[in-house]
């Protein structure tokens, strides 16, 4: 009788080569305050020069969640005092951030849930502090670093749709490459604000916060402790008192402090950056530039390809995989034979060597041409496989390697006829034992027989067909 | 007229105090200029006007490509830091984890 | 030796070998020790010259910068014991510029703390004082800048002008003072104050000095994306472009027969009268000059407003102002004390009231009212100005009610007191209008300025109805010759 309203706010820094303001280096270095420029730590005097590229994976971001995009740029400042925030403030977007009133479709069980976006805004991260017992240290080199911060709206209501929104989210920026989004670096961080509320109340609970949460377990954690919580306390007759929150490494949440008024960060529009127009043409390329996502891609593979669920998953979780998978598809190669060799050499073998998909030396189109040799019946599933291991090791075309061994699978009845009454002539005994006491396992012998004489080009299926055909001619002829 | 006490309140929040002779001072100027700013919310036609932040569209405003440029070695990013441990800045242990 | 001449002046001695570079910047040196006692222009006089030879107009010569404007290596103060001891460690591209030219920093002048203050009385290193008389102020915040020009030390100075910072003290210093178009010249390295009224600055003694210099400092930086891309003029040979017939306003409620007759100020009325007169002589080589209204309000509303936007920004950009990577570090045992304990000791009284004044406009319930109303005027006042601009090329005025106040005229207080002939000077940083301070006459011995203010980014025309008007009235070259 008790439900859970809970929104996240989704922090991620994008990955560029400079900073967002600056044109210091942006990536993680454990060499402290190597990557800083006048601006990242506030000097006098310095002014922001906004990065094209952070813009860029914004606003690609936001388009890939449905959201709608301003026609110009302009950023805000939200000033405080921190010792992580050198100039005393954060250049983010309030007045127009680079998308409003956008959703993410999730798929949390077999229900298809609508996650609102609240907005999606640029912004920079702060300089990073370490405690000690007595003292804290600063290091500036992730301050300016460009943050992407995603706000949903409070309609989420269990820890399974908080977690599979991030992870479907992360998914969504490795998708788009707009960031590695490793959550250990910190590359992606969760603020989650939770209350519980009566199902039939209208009204909002009181709201508790949890900031700056990594790792998706902890996530899932702390929701689930906090609904147990103030589920707990308002069944008790008790009250939800608003606070900060952390979730400790006991999997159980403490509270930091309780919520004074909010803080009046004093927005107003960054004067040092001026507008910057966004055209419908640089947003057409840019919508352009969204792929289908993972959640499309799933559905599609479940309900046009029919693929089994773990298979449907493992290829849509990851882009590069799906657009492989498509590619090949797309070259009219067989659906289920596809993800048979997919499955198995194909990601065995980037296991084995580590290589990524795009390192592998077969293409698309080359494991279309093997798909094809197996369903039109021009080679065993078996020969077809080697060949395809054959050819990564020696980084040859697999056709090439066919035409050049004449690896073609034998389809000729005559030829096959031919091969298999000579074997048959030469194991009288085990055509016997099929003869006069039906033993079935001499059909597998000849079937073995065939493909290990003609070098397993013959075509398997045939062969047995065949090789059946003679033994009951034979057996006949014994009978009569 | 703005109480001295909200005055010290603002203070604070901008990380400083002042005299209390000051606060007086400046609870004269607020006086004066917020009946100033009194009168411009009657100037005519004033709710019809887009606030301004430019002095006017620079036509020729571009962000910048995404190429490392110029940034500043360990040595000058502490050069003017007397508290340094690691090459980093060592301040008061910060007990406040918020915002 | 050289003292009081212009840039084009020292050029030609320069150039014909009379003299060299060492031997001004050594002039320059003794001329600033000798005055800095009386008048204090300077926070830093350096004793040793930073030069390349460099094929420029500014090659070889002197010049002295506002102590807001980063240098690499040098002291850089902004007049405040916040910055008191802080040695930047990148210089501000203006003062990269002038390196690559050849010009030869002489040192680093007073201005009012943080630049916030139109006085020169608020530097952390005392007042500084009017050369053609020390009982007056010479006005700010570019005080030091200013009075350095005026009195011969150097033939140009940079300053920053984001009310008037420069062009009101150059009036009262009987130097000319530029401000050209928003953007044209970059800011990166100058410490910021209200960045949306911000511009880089000069005094020089001459107007073609001025267009030298600007010649020198503009263009687009990649360090400032408000900067404006190149014109591709040369400001020095657009000042003789035909300004015959070009047509200039004056508003009445600033500066009408009106005013003087209403006003019971001698001074005031001694300041009108031969701007007029000035108009008259203007007139007759070829202008055409009318009188246009301006709604009083509007005008009344011009300072009001511009302390609420520059406050506003202000409070923010001097934020970074902590003490804790630079500036002396406060004390106490948790950073919020050590950052509060070195802001209340860094900052004047004057400063902490502008920056509680401008948060407050910026609180959540008021910025509507105070910060949002603020801007609306700015754009209210830069559509009129705008419109004025469709008919007429330049708008002229005197920059000031009389010569410079004596010092315990006026206090840094907020008062009502003239409001729109004080203070109209901003309406130049609200649409950042290209804008010119000149000498044209003296009121009581004193120098007194006018001013021309042209459209958004035709500098050159701005400087060339300058040049002009500086032919009419004869006052050129002048600096205080003082102790000679």
């Amino acid at each position: 009788m008790y439900e859970a309203v809970i929104g996240l706010e989704v922090h991620c820094e994008l990955d560029t080569k400079s900073k967002n303001f600056s044109s210091a280096p942006n990536f993680f270095t454990e060499e402290h305050n190597t990557n800083v420029a006048t601006v990242d730590i506030g000097l006098p005097g310095i002014l922001p020069v906004a990065n094209k590229e952070a813009v860029r994976k914004s606003i690609l971001t936001s388009l890939a969640l449905h959201c709608e995009v301003p026609n110009e740029v302009i950023f805000d400042r939200k000033n405080y005092y921190y010792a992580d925030l050198p100039k005393g403030y954060q250049i983010t977007q309030n007045t127009k951030p680079m998308g409003v009133h956008g959703y993410l479709d999730i798929l949390v069980g077999k229900e298809i849930k609508r996650v609102f976006i609240h907005d999606l805004h640029l912004e920079e991260d702060t300089a990073s502090l370490e405690h000690y017992s007595k003292y804290s240290l600063i290091d500036y080199n992730r301050s300016g670093v460009p943050l992407m911060e995603i706000v949903t709206e409070p309609c989420l209501s269990s820890a399974d749709e908080a977690v599979t929104f991030l992870e479907d989210l992360r998914d969504i920026f490795l998708y788009l490459g707009v960031s590695e989004a490793k959550s250990n670096y910190g590359q992606m961080r969760c603020d989650v604000n939770i209350s519980v509320k009566k199902k039939e109340d209208s009204t909002l609970g009181t709201k508790v916060e949890m900031k700056n949460i990594n790792a998706f377990g902890d996530v899932r954690n702390a929701i689930s402790y906090e609904i147990e919580r103030q589920t707990a306390l308002l069944s008790k007759g008790e009250k939800v008192i608003q606070e900060t929150r952390r979730i400790a490494e006991d999997g159980k949440t403490y509270s930091m402090r309780e919520k004074v008024d909010a803080i009046d960060y004093k927005y107003f529009i960054e004067p040092n950056i001026p507008s910057t127009p966004i055209t419908n043409q640089e947003l057409l390329e840019l919508k352009q530039q969204v792929p289908v996502l993972k959640l499309e891609r799933y559905l599609k593979y479940i309900d046009e390809y029919f693929l089994k669920e773990e298979d449907a998953v493992l290829f849509s979780k990851n882009r590069e995989l799906s657009d492989y998978f498509e590619e090949v598809l797309s070259k009219g190669a067989d659906v289920s034979l596809t993800v048979n060799f997919m499955t198995t050499c194909i990601l065995s073998t980037l296991n084995k060597l580590e290589i990524f998909l795009k390192e592998l030396f077969i293409t698309p189109s080359m494991l279309s041409e093997v798909v094809k040799l197996v369903s039109s019946d021009k080679m065993s599933l078996d020969a077809a496989k080697k060949l395809l291991y054959e050819a990564i090791d020696a980084k040859k075309d697999p056709m090439e390697l066919v035409q050049k061994k004449g690896l073609n699978q034998i389809n000729d009845r005559d030829v096959l006829s031919k091969l298999i009454c000579s074997l048959m002539d030469q194991n009288l005994e085990v055509v016997r034992q099929y003869v006069e006491d039906g033993n079935m396992s001499a059909v597998n012998f000849f079937v073995g027989q065939t493909m290990k004489t003609s070098n397993r080009q013959a075509n398997p299926n045939l062969s047995r067909e065949i090789i059946l055909e003679e033994l009951e001619r034979r057996s006949d002829k014994n009978g009569s | 007229m703005i109480e001295v006490e909200k005055l010290k309140e603002y203070a604070h929040k901008l990380m400083f105090d002042m005299k209390e002779e000051e606060y007086q001072t400046l609870q004269e100027e607020f006086s004066t200029i917020l009946k100033q700013m009194d009168l411009i919310g009657k100037i005519e036609g004033i709710g019809d006007v887009c606030p301004m932040t430019f002095p006017f569209p620079n036509p020729d405003a571009s962000l910048r490509e995404d190429e490392v440029g110029d940034y500043l070695t360990v040595g000058e990013v502490l050069e003017n830091s007397k508290h340094q441990i690691d090459d980093q800045v060592k301040v008061p242990k910060v007990v406040r984890e918020d915002v | 030796m050289y003292r009081g001449k212009s840039i084009t002046e020292l050029r030609s001695l320069l150039d014909s070998s009379e003299v060299t570079a060492e031997e001004l910047f050594s002039d320059a040196n003794t001329l600033a020790h000798r005055f800095q006692e009386d008048y204090n222009s300077f926070v830093t006089i350096l004793d040793t010259m930073k030069y390349k030879k460099r094929d420029s107009l500014l090659d070889g010569i002197c010049y002295a910068l506002k102590d807001n404007f980063s240098t690499n290596g040098i002291l850089t103060t902004a007049s405040s014991n916040i910055l008191k001891d802080y040695v930047p460690v990148y210089d501000a591209t203006v003062v990269r510029k002038l390196k690559n030219a050849g010009a030869i920093l002489l040192g680093k002048t007073v201005l009012d703390e943080l630049a916030m203050g139109g006085t020169g009385t608020t530097g952390h290193t005392g007042v500084v004082c009017n050369p053609w008389d020390k009982k007056r102020m010479i006005g700010g915040s570019s005080a030091g800048s200013c009075a350095c020009v005026a009195l011969g030390i150097v033939p140009f100075s940079i300053g920053s002008d984001t009310g008037d910072s420069v062009r009101k003290p150059a009036a009262f210093g009987g130097v000319v003072g530029f401000k050209p178009t928003y953007g044209r010249i970059s800011r990166y390295g100058l410490f910021a104050f209200a960045s949306s009224l911000d511009h880089v600055a000069m005094f020089t003694r001459n107007v073609l000095d001025a267009a030298i210099v600007t010649d020198v400092l503009k263009g687009k930086d990649p360090h400032d994306m408000t900067t404006l891309a190149n014109d591709e003029k040369n400001y020095v040979s657009l000042l003789n472009q035909d300004v015959k017939g070009k047509k200039l306003f004056y508003v009445k409620e600033i500066c009408g027969i009106d005013v003087m007759e209403q006003s019971d100020d001698l001074e005031l009325k001694e300041t009108l009268a031969r701007f007029h007169e000035v108009l008259d002589n203007i007139r007759k080589e070829g202008f055409e000059i009318e009188e246009v209204s301006i709604r009083k309000e509007l005008l009344e509303a011009i300072y009001p407003s511009y302390m609420s936007i520059s406050c506003a920004e202000a409070t923010s950009n001097n934020s970074n102002l902590t003490g804790i990577l630079f500036g002396p570090r406060g004390e106490g045992d948790t950073i919020e004390e050590i950052m509060f304990d070195a802001r209340t000791k860094g900052f004047s009284e004057f400063i902490k009231r502008r920056f509680v004044l401008g948060s407050y406009i910026l609180q959540k319930e008021n910025q509507e009212k105070l910060f949002l109303n603020a801007q609306r005027v700015r754009r209210m006042l830069v559509d009129q100005m705008n419109q004025f601009f469709q008919k007429y090329d330049a708008m002229i005025a005197p920059c000031s009610g009389g010569p410079a106040p004596y010092f315990d005229a006026t206090s840094e207080k907020l008062s009502d007191r003239y409001l729109i002939l004080e203070n109209h000077l901003a309406i130049g940083n609200f649409g950042g209008f290209p804008s010119i301070t000149l000498p044209y006459g003296f009121v009581q011995d004193m120098p007194v300025g006018l001013n021309i203010t042209g459209r958004v980014c035709e500098d050159d025309l701005v400087l060339a109805i300058a040049s002009h008007i500086e032919e009419i009235t004869g006052m050129k070259d002048l600096y205080c010759k003082v102790g000679e």
